[in-house]
């Protein structure tokens, strides 16, 4: 009777324990399996047509950006970004409206650009380093232009240090360690960090905001460190002192994180990114109620024009760290508008709100992809075409090309092929984006304050002390009102 | 539990004793933690005590389904958080395409208003085509595999990769959330405390109606009554000439409307997007675990419990200067292996 009652019992234990030990193979079965799948279903994998008809010296190239997770409403402001400098400079065209469609003709220094395909990444190094893979070993790229996102870039750079003989562009990826710590030779980088691009808004909030305690909420991840690392670098510099909370990349319910934030700060600056800094935003406004005049700041994020018309309504005057000015009217940037608005004149769904190219010019995730392309034409064509000996002419061209008419200001490359930018500090409104400030020549170590053996930016790191930097107190007024 | 006592010895007592008192003792540090940290932050203890409260209200309501399944029919139902994430997608593109609310991320806040029918339409919509989509499941892949739990087991992980990948494939990977109705406040304040409104009014009254009504079912109808006797004994119900198959197809159909319409108050709460249907499995999973399989007053104390946890194991990790919230996942685990250390069946579940 005991063991016929204890029968079925055992064996209802047992299905839990099976049901959760094969709940994490589905788990990671669907996770793995969904990259390529949605690849496949939203056209990304073209190389069938392009590298078929393709001449033998065409130049292949492939472009990986990311189509899911945080930032995957930017997929196609990269593809268009870089597809659009070869539309505008090279020849060739527009197969459709959204950039995805892929392009045809065209050629850089004799040889046919030939797009093998896009990588479709989700902001995690391996779903870049498989995507790269595929791009590389598979449809043999020769050149790629990519990644997005900070993970993905230290994965990719170290990648490329296994691929000698071709050629890693960086899109907009910005941790600091794919430069400062990795240095493969054959991986540039033609924007800023995330620390860069946060240079001088630290120094803003304390001499001109008045901040002197500062909440930093910060992706945990290495964009999301460097991104703060600048702000917390310059802002401990002139003696404030920092909270940090750091929300994984890809929350969507921030309410824990939200409660870690003191009550009483004089600012908080937001290092949250992509489709979590509205999560984050809508969430903290539900708990604690709209932010108040001058007490929120913000990196590249807050002023992307994916995300500003969504946030007006909480960050009225919310300053931003950025690369890029959305008002400016310089002939440089004016050109590099033009060029986009005449190869994807279209509006299209597959863009984020404004839903133009051009309405996205002043987003990082355009710009940088554009100007990728840009220091690959101009490399290329330095060297006459010259692919030969593991691309060795086009490694030593290109860690020596200098964009002085890059759109929103000259970009030249350090030792570590690393650029050096100008920063600038805006200030967000429902309207739009004014720049107030520009900080000239950032380097990526902040004058010392970072090198290769200093800690990489993390949770903790850097260490909030009084220190100099080369742009306190030397931010320059600008206006272009 | 008098009769048990009874006839167990001293010694197996004081066996069985062990695990409790230290579980006893584990739960009181716990609890003696907290109150200091509620002495230390009032407002912030009540707002993170609120956030696990409300989400539990929502573990509560896609478990209540998934337990109702197995409780009748012993089947382990995998698909079940593929139905939760499709019920949100279902109302997010009913949302946008028929009321032009909705969108993206990209447009809180925006131009776009959402009316009162603007929600509730694609809440019902969404609700109903998930029950039916769990009946078909349950009709065309699970009837004719009755009694063989691993294979059902198995059909139903087999499911919900399909569906993972589907979904990704027709939705894209992109976060999107449904939007609540404009003319609704953002949060409400009560004395120096703010919280969501959505949160606490939407889902945690959501959550307290499905449980009466459920209650109120299962106790007060036949349809109910049915469904306790074949939770009991399936081969005397059948026996006693009630149509079986027909409870059964009611039981799923329900099961899934429930997950269906926990997608879509997640999706408004939180946001819809690929890798919510393992995750809220998951934690389906652990709620039924902690409460025992089939009971849904174990539902709901295991969602509570699973939320609280999860909830303080966010914040209150920090002992000084040591920060373990790091480790604030394993909390779930443990509290699981906590329960069934004491009672393999969880708290409320029962032999078969």
């Amino acid at each position: 009777m005991e063991r016929l009652r204890r029968l079925p019992r055992g064996r209802l234990a047992v299905i839990p324990a099976v049901a959760l030990c094969a709940l994490w193979i589905a788990a990671c079965g669907s996770s793995s399996s969904s990259t390529t799948k949605s690849a496949a279903a939203s056209g990304t994998t073209t190389s069938s047509s392009g590298s078929k008809s393709a001449p033998a010296n065409a130049l292949k190239i492939g472009i990986l950006s990311d189509c899911q997770g945080d930032f995957g409403a930017w997929y196609n402001s990269d593809i268009g970004g870089a597809q659009a400098y070869f539309i505008a400079h090279n020849g060739a065209k527009a197969k459709g409206p959204v950039p995805s469609d892929g392009i045809t003709g065209g050629t850089i220094a004799g040889h046919p650009i030939d797009i093998v395909g896009y990588g479709c990444a989700n902001d995690t190094a391996a779903s870049a380093l498989s995507e790269v893979r595929r791009l590389t070993e598979q449809d043999g790229a020769q050149v790629v232009i990519g990644p997005l996102s900070g993970d993905e870039g230290i994965a990719v750079a170290n990648y490329s240090k296994t691929q000698p003989g071709k050629t890693f562009i960086n899109g907009t990826s910005g941790a600091q360690d794919t430069t400062l710590k990795v240095r493969s030779p054959n991986f540039f980088r033609y924007n800023g960090d995330g620390a860069q691009w946060s240079a001088g808004v630290g120094d803003y909030a304390y001499k001109k905001l008045g901040w002197r305690n500062a909440v930093v909420v910060m992706d945990d991840y290495a964009f999301g460190w460097t991104s703060a690392a600048g702000f917390i670098a310059d802002f401990c510099a002139d003696g404030g002192t920092v909270t940090r909370v750091y929300p994984p990349l890809g929350t969507t319910d921030y309410s824990s994180y939200i409660s870690q934030i003191p009550q009483k700060y004089d600012g908080l600056f937001s290092a949250v990114g992509g489709a979590g800094l509205l999560d984050f935003l809508k969430q903290y406004v539900q708990a604690r109620g709209n932010f108040k005049k001058n007490t929120l700041a913000g990196n590249i994020f807050l002023g992307d024009p994916a995300t500003i018309a969504a946030v007006h309504a909480s960050d009225a005057g919310a300053v931003e760290g950025t690369s890029t000015n959305e008002d400016t009217t310089s002939p440089n940037a004016s050109a590099y508008i033009a060029a986009l608005k005449k190869a994807y004149p279209a509006k299209t769904n597959s863009l984020p709100a404004p839903g133009t190219l051009a309405g996205l010019a002043s987003s990082v995730f355009t710009v940088n992809y554009y100007v990728a392309a840009w220091a690959l034409d101009k490399a290329l064509t330095a060297v006459h075409g010259d692919l030969s000996n593991g691309q060795a002419a086009l490694h030593a061209a290109l860690a020596k090309t200098a964009l002085p008419d890059a759109p929103y200001g000259p970009v030249t490359l350090d030792e570590n092929r690393q650029a050096i930018i100008t920063n600038y500090i805006a200030q967000v409104s429902g309207t739009g984006v004014r720049t107030i400030y520009k900080v000239p020549g950032v380097t990526q170590t902040f004058g010392g304050t970072f090198s290769p053996t200093t800690p990489s930016p993390g949770r903790g790191q850097p260490v909030c002390q009084k220190r100099s930097l080369p742009w306190q107190g030397k931010e320059q007024a600008v206006s272009f009102h | 539990m008098s009769v048990a006592v009874g006839r167990t010895s001293p010694r197996a007592q004081l066996g069985t004793q062990a695990p409790r008192i230290i579980l006893g003792i584990l739960g009181l540090v716990v609890v003696v933690w907290l109150a200091i940290k509620a002495s230390q932050g009032g407002t912030t203890f009540i707002q993170v005590t609120l956030n696990g409260i409300t989400t539990a209200a929502l573990y509560f309501v896609v478990a209540a389904g998934f337990t109702l399944i197995f409780g009748l029919m012993r089947v382990v139902n995998m698909a079940h958080g593929s139905l939760y994430l499709f019920g949100g997608y279902v109302a997010y593109i009913a949302q946008t395409h028929w009321f032009g609310g909705g969108g993206s991320q990209f447009s809180l806040g925006g131009a776009s208003t959402t009316s009162i029918a603007g929600f509730f339409v694609p809440l019902a919509f969404a609700t109903l085509v998930i029950g039916l989509v769990g009946l078909g499941i349950q009709q065309l892949l699970l009837r004719w595999n009755q009694g063989q739990d691993l294979r059902q087991a198995l059909i139903t992980i087999a499911v919900s990769v399909i569906f993972a990948d589907q979904m990704v494939a027709h939705y894209g990977g992109i976060v999107q959330s449904i939007q609540q109705p404009t003319s609704w406040p953002n949060s409400i304040t009560i004395g120096a405390l703010r919280y969501g409104f959505f949160r606490i009014t939407v889902v945690l009254g959501s959550a307290i109606v499905i449980g009466v009504l459920l209650y109120l079912l299962f106790k007060h109808t036949r349809f109910g009554m049915t469904i306790r006797a074949g939770v009991d004994d399936r081969a005397m119900l059948s026996a006693l000439g009630v149509n079986v198959q027909l409870v059964f197809a009611g039981a799923f159909f329900l099961g899934a409307m429930l997950a269906g319409f926990g997608g879509v108050l997640g999706g408004t709460m939180i946001s819809v997007g690929p890798g919510l249907d393992t995750q809220f499995l998951l934690d389906a999973l652990i709620v039924v675990i902690i409460g025992g399989m089939g009971s849904l007053v174990g539902a709901a104390i295991g969602a509570l419990l699973l939320g609280l946890v999860q909830s303080y194991s966010a914040i209150y990790l920090h002992f000084g200067s040591l920060d373990l919230s790091n480790y604030g996942v394993m909390t779930s685990f443990i509290l699981v292996i906590a329960v069934l250390a004491v009672r393999p069946l969880g708290l409320f579940g029962r032999a078969a």
